[in-house]
């Protein structure tokens, strides 16, 4: 199974089906990057951190991981 | 006087970016000084060369809780009705307010808003509880459909982002204070110089809302604090209420029982 993460691409074939976010997270994500505060959205919506262990990732699906960042 | 944001009473009128400083520690000193107690920040995908991340996270944190201050999200960056929605989300979550700077740019030239979908969005949130403070062009039009909507806190801009232009169209900002008396109204983008703000505060405005305009400027720190004595100046102005303007001189000197100079038989 394919899907990105933050636009890029990773292989999770080495998973066993069906893999969750926090599955997906745990073997996309740099330690230092999962030790973080960050939120989440799949295909474009969000989805909350308590719902992580219950949503499950499709071939192709595109997640965002967004951190605190300065702003204006 | 307070700043009312929802029902949040603020001591400060002045709302402040955390981006552009030359550095996480001269941002701490800037806000501190500025007296402030709205920070603004964001989310992005993580850029190492960015200043994002845990380690500015906590340096923001740090900063609003000496101030015992608020933090306020923005949308930046999206371009639409439902990538601001789901950035709105991911922001309550994370930051844990329901507060919503939104943006929805319209024209990546000048980063204008983009009115249509800033409604919707607007409704769309308010809907999920959010208090939406939406940024928007100095239209009056849609700064009535925002208020309608039930939005209580209006931030139209001065001009655009990062420009540092002042306020381009003070009629409209006039008008929009005027038709809109119960809104608080907090200038947005676009200042350059703490007289620009003291002219909103002037107009009466209830805040305003910057960043380059302090954290572009050679010394930080003092123009936060310049900027807190506009705002502050231009408040007590609007509330003493200023004189009206004439078209003619008139002396403020007393010309009652005028000396010699004024004996019509007296040649200059």
């Amino acid at each position: 199974m394919k899907i990105y993460i933050n636009g890029q691409v990773f292989e999770l074939s080495h998973l066993a089906a069906p893999i969750n976010i926090t599955s997906a997270l745990k073997a996309t994500l740099p330690d230092s990057q999962q030790q973080q505060s960050f939120a989440l959205a799949l295909n474009g919506d969000f989805i909350g951190r308590e719902d992580y262990c219950t949503t499950f990732i499709q071939s192709n699906d595109s997640i965002d991981v967004l951190f605190p960042i300065v702003g204006g | 006087m307070s700043l009312n944001i929802y029902g949040q009473q603020l001591d400060s009128r002045l709302l402040i970016g955390s981006a552009l400083y030359p550095s996480p520690e001269v941002m701490k000193q800037a806000i501190i000084a500025s007296g402030s107690q709205v920070v603004t920040l964001s989310l992005k995908r993580q850029n190492p060369l960015a200043q994002s991340g845990e380690k500015i996270w906590r340096y923001i944190q740090d900063t609003v809780q000496q101030s015992q201050g608020f933090l306020l999200p923005n949308t930046a960056g999206c371009k639409n009705a439902k990538e601001a929605v789901t950035l709105a989300k991911m922001s309550r979550e994370l930051f844990e307010t329901d507060w919503i700077k939104l943006e929805v740019i319209g024209d990546d030239y000048n980063l204008q808003p983009d009115p249509i979908e800033l409604l919707i969005a607007t409704e769309q949130l308010l809907a999920d509880g959010f208090k939406v403070l939406p940024y928007c062009t100095d239209d009056l039009v849609i700064c009535q459909r925002l208020y309608e909507l039930g939005c209580e806190v209006i931030m139209p801009w001065a001009s655009p982002i990062g420009t540092g232009k002042g306020l381009m169209n003070p009629y409209n900002l006039a008008s929009i204070r005027q038709r809109l008396p119960n809104a608080t109204l907090i200038l947005d983008a676009g200042i350059g110089k703490p007289s620009d703000a003291c002219i909103a505060m002037e107009m009466g405005f209830d805040g305003v809302l910057l960043n380059s305009a302090i954290a572009l400027a050679d010394n930080p720190v003092m123009m936060a604090k310049a900027f807190a004595t506009a705002i502050s100046a231009g408040e007590s102005a609007y509330i003493a209420g200023t004189m009206p303007e004439r078209q003619t001189a008139h002396p403020s000197t007393p010309t009652l029982d005028s000396p010699f100079w004024h004996n019509p038989e007296h040649k200059s």
